[in-house]
């Protein structure tokens, strides 16, 4: 028997998943998306799904991932969207040459430009034309359905292509719905075990996907694609009328006519948009208006003939838009039903609405002012404007509380109470001051204290912080400023061990003059507590969780202070927030360093987090402290390659004492405890043998 | 959110921050108990205000701290971290 269950869109996509069997799920976090590859990280924790879960150090090594698993053969997930799925876009453009069907969902969110959390589709818009099918979801039944119906359409050899499936972030991806949950074994004779017809794999076969083609061909080969896409048009339609067969359940393929019949005007939506376009469809039909809408359930391959069968029907077309082509003056999907209709003798009007951008809602009232306006092009003949902007104003913000002292950053905060990285970044712009450029990658940081800081705050694209950071430091340069402004990042662990390492190191070769610090919480905080490459031996996260078949996350982190060390750039240190005097004296020398152009500075600051730690806030320093009485994070400082342990317990504390303090470790068994004390003594003793070299040999 | 703070500027579609329009959050609303100091144990070392990650704690009369519960979100590090055990946090009458 199937089962019912109230679920968030982004676990019926996890559930879609897991029925799916599918078998390598690379990984990256960002909101909103992060929810499905939690759900399928417990899902595999607890024995429900086998498949092989990497947490990449990106999205672009992430569908990476995804792309070489398929190439040998297996059935491969990824999620991501926004920033993310921009990040990826080189490899998003690989992957339909090497003919990989993978599936990746995208819980859409704003593409930043300015930056925003909420959905419109300026995310998947660069992505639209590179060969991938893109299907748009409206309710969480219908993310769950597709994510069978998409392998089984992209697997299919006549299409061979992979897909997208849009859910709109927080319209879909984090609210409930009721959701069915097919059987396993209907799912699994409906959808069979992918067979690449040519797997990279010498063992079973000669023939494997090229990689590239002579000039002469590409033209042959992008109106082969083309055909392609007109073949995935049938296989769509025919996949979701078996589906229906079967599961009781059908979508209408490529689109969905809804209250069509005798329609003079028709609305024409996609996404989560469409259940309120229905809702003001239903009012003006009951005040008997003749107005239809049409759901657009694929933007690639676009149904261009089912939109022209539909347009010799109806005088206008209002066209609802989550994106907009810059520079066009219109939306995306109106310049695509316009297209499609141009060909025809006799036209409908087509008016474009652009709505709902940065994850604005779109009201009934709205969809009811748009259909409207259709009707009124359908009778009237074109409007004054064929493309207008459904504008709200926003809630006014309370005013910041008016203080006599200006300061560098002023008092409160959006961070969670007991804020270990609120400490840091108070004490770091005491210490700088007010000429201080801060250059902040995506983090809890950003939302936290982007408001209060009276310093310019630059949000940097998360792998390219480093480099703007560059930027910035070779612009004062020039100008005769670098003696004048301090240039500093305010990094979490991701945008340091992970994504931001890149850069980093390349800025770290360079020896560029300024400071890099890194507030370490140890996962990836402001995405919901995922595992980073700097968090600790078996700690539970919420990618790496504790569970019947995990026990937490089973590496040590990445010893980013002898990968700075390894660049021989002049100083390194560590630092504590439980050592006010020593993190202040350490960003002080950082700050005399860079100013005097002798290179980077880099400090790696340990930032206890008692939302992600599981601790109560008020023992955020006390953890702190732990961690340097354990041994757990030692304070060292390497300045110009003489290493100096900075604060030497006479004896170091038992680690368990750090260990039970924090809920990431209750899972912990006595020979895991007895594994991480020794590693801490083995690391602790490590560098007390690197003090006695005197200078790092390679310095 | 911090994020979505923003002004408007003399260029057209160009948001711009604004550091003279900056000040402080107040964020007292999410307090449920609240620091209070006993003044007879306090020392005046001011540790309390060091560690306050929302910098609610200044210098108040006499070289003591005084809590400015406009920024305070009670999470109890003063409490927590105060040598002379002089801050307790307390139930609010509001």
């Amino acid at each position: 028997m199937s089962e019912f269950d109230v679920m968030p869109g982004n676990k019926a996509v996890a559930h879609g998943v897991r029925l799916s069997r599918a078998e390598v799920i690379p990984i990256f976090p960002i909101t909103p998306q992060t929810t499905i590859v939690e759900y399928l990280a417990e899902f595999i924790a607890n024995g429900q799904l086998k498949a092989e879960y990497i947490q990449a150090e990106g999205e672009h090594t992430c569908l990476g991932i995804a792309v070489g698993a398929s190439l040998a053969g297996a059935r491969a997930f990824t999620a991501t969207c926004s920033q993310g799925l921009a990040y990826m876009h080189e490899v998003v453009a690989q992957a339909p040459a090497y003919r990989t069907p993978l599936l990746m969902a995208v819980a859409n969110r704003t593409l930043g430009w300015y930056w925003a959390l909420g959905p419109d589709y300026s995310d998947m818009m660069p992505e639209l034309n590179l060969g991938w099918l893109v299907s748009l979801a409206e309710s969480n039944q219908e993310c769950l359905d597709m994510v069978i119906q998409l392998y089984r359409i992209s697997e299919d050899w006549r299409v061979l292509l992979p897909s997208m499936l849009s859910l709109d972030g927080f319209y879909l991806s984090y609210s409930y719905e009721r959701v069915n949950i097919p059987e396993q074994e209907a799912v699994d004779s409906f959808l069979p075990p992918y067979k690449a017809p040519y797997p990279v794999d010498p063992t079973i076969s000669d023939k494997w996907p090229a990689s590239g083609l002579p000039p002469a061909l590409h033209t042959t080969y992008r109106r082969l694609f083309e055909e392609v896409m007109e073949d995935a048009k049938r296989v769509i339609n025919s996949v979701d009328e078996e589906f229906g067969e079967v599961f009781g359940r059908r979508y209408g393929g490529l689109i969905e006519e809804y209250r069509c019949e005798g329609a003079d005007a028709v609305l024409v939506t996609m996404g989560s948009m469409t259940t309120a376009a229905r809702r003001a469809v239903d009012r003006l039909r009951g005040m008997g208006e003749k107005i239809g809408l049409v759901k657009l359930r694929f933007l690639r391959p676009f149904p261009s003939s089912e939109l022209r069968r539909i347009a010799e029907g109806v005088k206008a077309i209002g066209v609802v838009d989550r994106m907009v082509l810059h520079g066009t003056g219109g939306g995306g999907a109106f310049s695509d039903v316009r297209s499609a209709l141009y060909s025809m003798d006799e036209r409908p009007h087509v008016i474009n609405f652009i709505a709902g951008m940065g994850g604005d809602d779109i009201s009934i009232e709205d969809f009811v002012s748009m259909g409207r306006k259709t009707l009124k092009a359908a009778y009237e003949g074109r409007p004054e404007r064929e493309v207008e902007f459904i504008e709200h104003r926003p809630e006014a913000a309370p005013p910041p509380v008016q203080l006599e002292e200006v300061m560098p950053i002023y008092p409160g905060s959006d961070g969670c109470a007991g804020c270990g990285s609120s400490i840091i970044i108070r004490h770091l712009l005491k210490v700088l001051g007010p000429n201080t450029v801060v250059v902040n990658p995506p983090s809890c940081s950003g939302v936290n204290f982007g408001g209060v800081v009276a310093v310019p705050w630059v949000l940097a694209n998360y792998a390219a912080a480093a480099g703007y950071e560059t930027g910035l430091y070779r612009a004062y340069r020039i100008k005769g400023k670098a003696d004048k402004i301090y240039l500093t990042s305010f990094s979490g662990d991701g945008g340091t061990v992970d994504i931001g390492l890149q850069a980093i190191s390349g800025a770290a070769e360079r020896n560029e003059s300024f400071i890099w610090l890194c507030y370490d919480n140890e996962a990836y905080m402001n995405t919901g507590i995922q595992r980073s490459s700097s968090t600790p031996l078996f700690a539970s996260t919420t990618s790496s969780p504790a569970g019947r078949v995990w026990a937490g996350k089973p590496e040590k982190p990445k010893n980013m202070i002898l990968i700075m060390a390894a660049h021989r750039i002049p100083y390194i240190a560590t630092a504590s927030i439980a050592y006010l005097a020593d993190l202040e004296r350490k960003i002080r020398r950082a700050a005399e360093v860079t100013r005097a152009g002798r290179g980077m500075a880099y400090i790696h600051v340990q930032q206890p987090c008692a939302t992600g730690w599981y601790f109560p806030p008020e023992k955020t320093v006390e953890v702190a402290r732990l961690a340097v009485q354990t041994g757990v994070w030692p304070l060292l400082e390497i300045e110009d390659g003489v290493l100096k342990v900075n604060i030497k317990p006479r004896e170091l504390k038992p680690v368990e004492e750090y260990l039970k303090l924090q809920g990431r470790f209750r899972h912990l068994s006595k020979e895991q405890i007895a594994t991480i004390q020794a590693e801490v003594k083995k690391d602790y003793e490590s560098w007390l043998a690197l003090e006695k070299m005197g200078k790092l040999p390679w310095y | 959110m911090g994020l979505f703070v923003y002004s408007e500027s003399m260029i057209k579609g160009f948001a711009i921050a604004d550091r003279t329009k900056r000040g402080g959050q107040y964020v007292g609303a999410w307090r449920v108990l609240a620091p209070s100091i006993d003044y007879e144990k306090c020392t005046g070392c001011m540790l309390c205000a060091m560690y306050c990650p929302e910098a609610a704690i200044v210098a108040g009369g006499e070289r003591k701290p005084r809590v400015d519960l406009r920024f305070c979100k009670g999470c109890g590090v003063c409490a927590n971290e105060c040598p002379a055990k002089a801050v307790a946090m307390v139930k609010e009458e509001r």
